[in-house]
C-alpha cells in the first residue's frame, strides 16, 4: 500500500516536472497565457476591492459576460460526452486516444465555468454559505443548487477518468473495467445533466418570457455538441501539429550527421508502379489512367547509403515508396537519434507530413542502395481515390498517429448533425416568437430588430446566425472533409454558438425589464479584462495537461523510465 | 544544479512573484475586509438569542465608527395573528414620487449609487401594458393630463420565485407575510433579482454611502440596517415600523391617500374593508402564479 502511494507520488512528480519542461515557444506560449491570467487577476483584485460597479452589469441587466462564457464552457464541458458515446458504446477505435482529450477539455471548461460563477459572485468570502452540511443549501429548490452539484460532480468524475487512465498508461497495465467503465457511463447521463441543469436555470424563471421557452434545454444541446467537438477539432490539430514538431537545433543536426542528397533521380515509368504492385497488392486496384495521371507528378530516386530522404522539421509535400532496399526513420531526441522504424519495399515514408503539411517528424536514410516512388501530395490524394489503397495507407499511417484524421472526420459528423438540429431548433424558437407576435416577443424584438432605437445586440446576433448558416452548409457540404476548410468551419461554429448562446440569451433576457424599461448592457474593461484572464487560465490548464498527457500516451513517459531527465522524454515529438 | 540554471530559476521565480504581488495590489484599496467574525456569521435562523444580541451589538459598534451615531439595531420578529397587505388607489395616485423619497429615507438605502425599492410608472390613461411606461417622466407639475401613475415596489407574493431559486436560502417569507434577506448570509449570486417578475430587488454594486446626518437610526435586522457591498435589498414593508404597529414610511407621506396597508386577517382593518367593498383588484402580473399581497384597485 505505502508502495502504491509513493508510486502514484513518483507519477505525479513527474508529471509535474515534466509541464515545466518544453522548447522555446512553449515557454513563449505559457508565458503569454500566464502574463493574460495575472491581468485577469488584477482586474478581479479591482472589482473584488470596489464592488461588481466596475462591470457594465447593473440591476437591469444583472447578469452579463460572465455568466455568458459560464454558460458556454458548460456546453464545452458537456460536449466531451460526444467523444466517449462512439468509443464506449460503438467501440470506435479512432477516437480512443481522444476522448482522453476531450475529457481534459471537459475539465479545463468545468474549471473556467466555476471561476466565471466564482467572480460573478457578490460576495466571493461567503462561498461556503453553498457547501452543503456546513452551508445552507437550499436542495433541491433552487436551480442552482443543482448547478453546484452537477458541475463540480463532473469535475469529479472527469478527474477520475482522465487521471485513472492516464496513470495505467504510464504503468503499462491494463486499466481494471470496474474502476473507469461504470464512471464513464455516469459521465455520460451527468454531461447531459449539466446541460440541461443549466438550461434550467434560465427556464425556470416565469419571469422572464424569453427564457421560459422549453426549447432552450434542447438548443442548448445541441449548440453544445455542435461548439464543443469543434472546438475539440481544432485544439486536436493544434495538438498534433506542436507535438510533431522537433526540438530547437534538431534540424541542423540531422543535416550535420546525415550526408548528401540522393544521388539520381528520374521521371517515374509505369514499370516502377508495376514493380511497386508486387509489394503493396493494393496498387492493382487503381485504373491505368490513373497511373498514366500520376506519371508527371511522380519521379523515382535512387539513393546511396546514408542518403537523406526528408528531414525532419522540414515541410514538404513529398511522399515516398520503396521499391527497392531499405530505409531507416530515425529520430532526434534530445540531441541523439533514435530508430523509429524501418521500411521495406511497399511500405511509405513521409505521407502524414505530406497529407496534412505538417513538419516531417522524424528523418529517413538509405541503409542500402535503394530506389524509391516519390511523389507529390495531389499524386497521393490520386492515388488514395482508390479505397483500396486508401485503406492501407491510412491504417498504416494511424498506427503511428495519435490523433488520426479519421478521428477527426468522425467529430466532423457529429458537428454536422448537431448544427443542423441547432439552427433548425432556432428556426423554431424564432418562429415561434415573431408569428404568434404576442407581447413576449419584446425581448426577441430586441434581440434580432432592435427595440424602440435600441439595438446593440443585433450586428451580434446576425453575425451569429450568419456564421452558424455558413457553417451548417459547409458542414453539409464535402468540402469540409478538407482540413482547411473544416478548420474554418470549425471557427464559424464556435464564434457563431458562443454569440448566440453566450451574449444573445443571456442579455435579451434582461432587456426590457420586467417593468418594460430598457437599459442596455456592454461589458467594461475590467469586466472584459477578467473574461481574458479567465480563458488564459483554462488554457493554461488545458496546455499543461496536455504536456503531461501526450507523452504518457505516446508511451514516452512511462514507469520503464523513471530514471531518465524529463527534457529527454519531453523533447520527443510524434514517431513518423 | 548548476550556478547559471539555479540564477536563472530564481529569476524567474523572482519575476514571477513580483507580478504576482504587483497583480494583487487593488486589494489594498479595499475599505471593507470581512473579519473573521463576519466571515464565519451564522444564518439568521441559526442563531441564539445570544448569539443575535452579539451581533446586533457589533452593527450597532460598526454603524457607529462609520456614521458617529449609534442606532438602535433591534431583531423584530412577526407578530401572530398578522399577515401584512398593501392596497394601492391608482385613481388618487398623482405620481409626485414622496413615496420613493420617504422609502429612501426611511430605509437607508444607498445615495451614491442611488438605490430606490419604489418605481412609479407613468402611463398613457386606458392601459396596463407595462411597455408603454415610461420610467423617467418629469414634467414641471403632477399629475399630467392623460396619464395615470402606478408605483411598483415588492409585491410580497405569496408564492415568491425570488426565495424558490435562492441557493442559499438567504431570503425566505416570513409568517406575517413579508419576504426578507439576510444581507449577512446572502452570496451576491442575483439570481433573485433575475427571478423577480416585478423587478423590484436591487443590488449593492458597490459599497453603499449615505450622508452621515441622513442615518435612520431606529433599524431592525431584517430592515433598514446599512447593508454592505456586494448583496441584495428590497421593500420589506419597512419592518422595523410595521412590526412595531406603525404604518410604512410610504403609506404616511402619501398626500393623496393611494397607499392602504393593515392586517389582513382582523376584519376591520382598513385593507380587509377595501379588499371586501371594491369589485376589481389588479394584481400585478397575476398569471405568473406569484398571488402577489399587493393590490391595486380604483374609486368607482
Amino acid at each position: 500500500m505505502r508502495r502504491a502511494i509513493r508510486n502514484y507520488f513518483v507519477f505525479l512528480g513527474r508529471c509535474l516536472r515534466i509541464a515545466f519542461v518544453g522548447d522555446w515557444r512553449y515557454y513563449a506560449w505559457i508565458g503569454l497565457l500566464s502574463v493574460i491570467c495575472l491581468l485577469g487577476l488584477n482586474a478581479y483584485c479591482r472589482q473584488f476591492a470596489h464592488g461588481l460597479i466596475v462591470t457594465g452589469m447593473s440591476d437591469e441587466v444583472s447578469w452579463g459576460v460572465y455568466i455568458a462564457n459560464f454558460t458556454f464552457l458548460v456546453g464545452v464541458a458537456a460536449a466531451a460526452v460526444m467523444m466517449v458515446i462512439p468509443v464506449y458504446i460503438y467501440k470506435n477505435e479512432d477516437l480512443h486516444d481522444l476522448v482522453i482529450f476531450g475529457e481534459l477539455l471537459a475539465v479545463a471548461a468545468i474549471l473556467m465555468c466555476l471561476a466565471f460563477v466564482t467572480v460573478d459572485l457578490g460576495r466571493p468570502d461567503r462561498f461556503w454559505h453553498l457547501i452543503p452540511g456546513i452551508g445552507q443549501f437550499n436542495f433541491p429548490k433552487s436551480m442552482l443548487s443543482w448547478d453546484v452539484i452537477v458541475l463540480n460532480g463532473y469535475l469529479l468524475l472527469n478527474v477520475h477518468i482522465c487521471g485513472y487512465l492516464l496513470y495505467c498508461r504510464y504503468r503499462k497495465t491494463k486499466p481494471g473495467k470496474w474502476f473507469y467503465i461504470p464512471f464513464v457511463f455516469i459521465a455520460i447521463v451527468w454531461a447531459v445533466s449539466i446541460h440541461t441543469v443549466t438550461a434550467f436555470l434560465y427556464v425556470g424563471l416565469g419571469g422572464r418570457p424569453f427564457w421560459n421557452s422549453s426549447i432552450v434545454g434542447p438548443r442548448f444541446l445541441a449548440s453544445a455538441f455542435t461548439a464543443g467537438p469543434a472546438l475539440i477539432i481544432l485544439a486536436m490539430q493544434v495538438v498534433r501539429r506542436v507535438t510533431s514538431s522537433p526540438s530547437p537545433g534538431a534540424d541542423a543536426l540531422a543535416v550535420g550527421n546525415a550526408s548528401v542528397a540522393p544521388s539520381k533521380r528520374r521521371a517515374a515509368t509505369l514499370e516502377d508502379f508495376a514493380l511497386l504492385t508486387r509489394y503493396l497488392p493494393e496498387i492493382g486496384s487503381v485504373p491505368m489512367e490513373t497511373r498514366q495521371q500520376l506519371l508527371p507528378m511522380a519521379e523515382v530516386l535512387e539513393v546511396q547509403p546514408g542518403g537523406v530522404l526528408l528531414r525532419q522539421g522540414k515541410i514538404e509535400d513529398r511522399a515516398f515508396f520503396i521499391l527497392r532496399g531499405c530505409v531507416v526513420v530515425k529520430r532526434e531526441e534530445g540531441g541523439r537519434f533514435r530508430i523509429t522504424r524501418t521500411a521495406g519495399p511497399g511500405e511509405q515514408i513521409g505521407e502524414i507530413t505530406a497529407l496534412n503539411a505538417t513538419p516531417r517528424t522524424a528523418t529517413a536514410f538509405a541503409e542500402e542502395p535503394s530506389l524509391v516512388l516519390s511523389l507529390s501530395a495531389d499524386a497521393l490524394r490520386l492515388l488514395m481515390k482508390s479505397p483500396q489503397v486508401n485503406k492501407i495507407v491510412r491504417s498504416r499511417m494511424s498506427e503511428r498517429l495519435l490523433i488520426t484524421d479519421r478521428a477527426l472526420m468522425t467529430l466532423r459528423s457529429i458537428v454536422q448533425v448537431s448544427m443542423l438540429i441547432n439552427v433548425f431548433l432556432l428556426a423554431n424558437e424564432v418562429f415561434k416568437e415573431f408569428y404568434s407576435g404576442n407581447l413576449h416577443v419584446v425581448s426577441s424584438k430586441y434581440l434580432f430588430v432592435g427595440l424602440r432605437h435600441h439595438h446593440a445586440l443585433v450586428p451580434w446576433i446576425w453575425t451569429a446566425i450568419a456564421f452558424n448558416l455558413v457553417a451548417m452548409v459547409l458542414l453539409v457540404l464535402p468540402l469540409s472533409r478538407s482540413l482547411k476548410w473544416l478548420n474554418l468551419t470549425c471557427i464559424l461554429c464556435v464564434v457563431g454558438i458562443w454569440i448566440e448562446k453566450g451574449m444573445g440569451l443571456v442579455v435579451p433576457g434582461f432587456i426590457p425589464t420586467p417593468l418594460g424599461e430598457i437599459m442596455e448592457y456592454s461589458p467594461s474593461l475590467n469586466e472584459t479584462l477578467v473574461c481574458f484572464g479567465i480563458w488564459s487560465f483554462g488554457l493554461l490548464c488545458y496546455t499543461i495537461f496536455l504536456r503531461m498527457s501526450v507523452p504518457i500516451l505516446q508511451g514516452r513517459l512511462c514507469r520503464d523510465n523513471e530514471g531518465v531527465s524529463n527534457h529527454s522524454v519531453a523533447a520527443a515529438p510524434l514517431p513518423g | 544544479m548548476g550556478r547559471r540554471s539555479f540564477l536563472r530559476t530564481s529569476a524567474v521565480l523572482a519575476t514571477g512573484l513580483a507580478a504576482l504581488a504587483a497583480s494583487l495590489k487593488p486589494l489594498l484599496e479595499m475599505n471593507d475586509f470581512p473579519t473573521m467574525e463576519r466571515f464565519l456569521q451564522k444564518y439568521y435562523k441559526e442563531m441564539t438569542p445570544q448569539d443575535m444580541a452579539r451581533v446586533l451589538k457589533r452593527i450597532e459598534d460598526e454603524t457607529e465608527k462609520q456614521y458617529g451615531l449609534r442606532p438602535h439595531v433591534r431583531d423584530l420578529k412577526p407578530v401572530d395573528g398578522v399577515e401584512f397587505v398593501y392596497c394601492l388607489n391608482l385613481t388618487r395616485c398623482i405620481g409626485c414620487r414622496k413615496c420613493v423619497h420617504a422609502c429612501v429615507a426611511e430605509n437607508n438605502e444607498s445615495r451614491d449609487p442611488e438605490i430606490q425599492y419604489i418605481r412609479v410608472l407613468r402611463l398613457p390613461d386606458g392601459s396596463l401594458d407595462i411597455d408603454k411606461a415610461d420610467h423617467f417622466y418629469s414634467p414641471d407639475s403632477v399629475p399630467e393630463k392623460g396619464y395615470f401613475y402606478m408605483p411598483v415596489q415588492c409585491q410580497q407574493c405569496k408564492n415568491p420565485p425570488c426565495v424558490k431559486v435562492c441557493p442559499v436560502h438567504a431570503t425566505w417569507q416570513e409568517n406575517d407575510g413579508i419576504t426578507v434577506i439576510d444581507y449577512d448570509w446572502c452570496i451576491g449570486c442575483r439570481y433573485c433579482e433575475a427571478a423577480c417578475p416585478y423587478w423590484a430587488r436591487r443590488f449593492n454594486f458597490t459599497k453603499p454611502s449615505i450622508p452621515k446626518e441622513r442615518l435612520n437610526p431606529d433599524m431592525s435586522y431584517l430592515g433598514n440596517r446599512p447593508r454592505r457591498q456586494g448583496v441584495m435589498e428590497k421593500c420589506h414593508f419597512c419592518i422595523q415600523r410595521t412590526r412595531v404597529g406603525r404604518y410604512p414610511a410610504c403609506v404616511e407621506v402619501c398626500p393623496a391617500g393611494a397607499r392602504k396597508f393593515g392586517n389582513i386577517l382582523d376584519p376591520n382593518s382598513e385593507v380587509s374593508y377595501i379588499l371586501r367593498s371594491k369589485r376589481v383588484f389588479i394584481q400585478l402580473k397575476e398569471e405568473m402564479g406569484t398571488s402577489p399581497r399587493f393590490f391595486y384597485y380604483f374609486d368607482v
